[in-house]
């Protein structure tokens, strides 16, 4: 799905169904970290440091608006057959994100969790974990 | 422009810094949580982008996370700490920071 070239570009070997999947991916990371009422925002701005009441404002900004590079400039690139390798740790770590709040808003927070989820959500979760397994191989 | 004529400092032995002197600062530690869908190679891959590892120490690491649900990454200065967690955060992972 993802082959490393010589000259550093990342090919990417998507069919129609698995571009779908990504950009489904992508849009939902750029709309969660715009939407405060999306169900994935507040996991976006998780605590730093959990014993302080508020965190390092300077250190969410930074969080936010690197979370929020990311994910517009693997949207903008979903459709490109060679991406550069500063655009793949872009799809890697929205793809990555993706995984984990779909994960979660589906409370799979433990193996017990995983086990017993629905194949569709199982089916959804793993398409995913094949896709970042194959493009961390790149890196 | 007025000139500034350089002055030497003078250093009394009072002035020096001893070992005894040193305020020891303790260590904030970055702590990775572990989560039931990331894959390990995943973790190993931001591991040695964000951190520079070598690939044993990384999958030793991920192997801490997968095994005891944590594992500390890194310690030292705050800032620094802050730096690495949210980096570990805007990669996908779970993180935090602790001084403990």
């Amino acid at each position: 799905m993802f082959i490393k070239r010589r000259d550093g570009r990342i090919e990417v070997r998507l069919n129609e169904a698995g571009r779908n999947i990504v950009y489904e991916a992508f849009g939902h990371v750029v709309a969660a970290e715009r939407d405060p009422e999306h169900d994935w925002h507040r996991r976006l701005n998780a605590p730093i440091d959990p014993s302080s009441d508020d965190d390092n404002p300077l250190a969410m900004l930074t969080r936010q608006s690197q979370i929020s590079t990311n994910a517009e400039l693997a949207y903008m690139t979903r459709n490109e057959e060679f991406i550069n390798e500063q655009e793949a740790w872009a799809w890697l770590t929205t793809m990555q994100i993706a995984l984990r709040e779909t994960a979660a808003t589906n409370g799979i927070l433990n193996d017990e969790k995983w086990n017993s989820a629905d194949d569709k959500l199982r089916s959804q979760i793993q398409t995913l974990q094949a896709f970042l397994f194959e493009l961390a191989e790149c890196f | 422009m007025a000139s500034v004529k350089p002055q030497r400092v003078e250093t009394t032995s009072s002035q020096v810094l001893t070992d005894d002197a040193v305020e020891t600062v303790r260590p904030w530690n970055v702590l990775v949580w572990d989560d039931p869908v990331t894959p390990m190679k995943v973790v190993e891959v931001i591991f040695k982008r964000i951190f520079g590892y070598p690939n044993a120490k990384c999958t030793q690491l991920m192997l801490t996370v997968h095994n005891e649900g944590k594992a500390v990454v890194w310690s030292g200065q705050k800032d620094i700490a802050e730096s690495y967690c949210v980096k570990l955060q805007v990669a996908g992972l779970q993180s935090t920071i602790e001084q403990p």
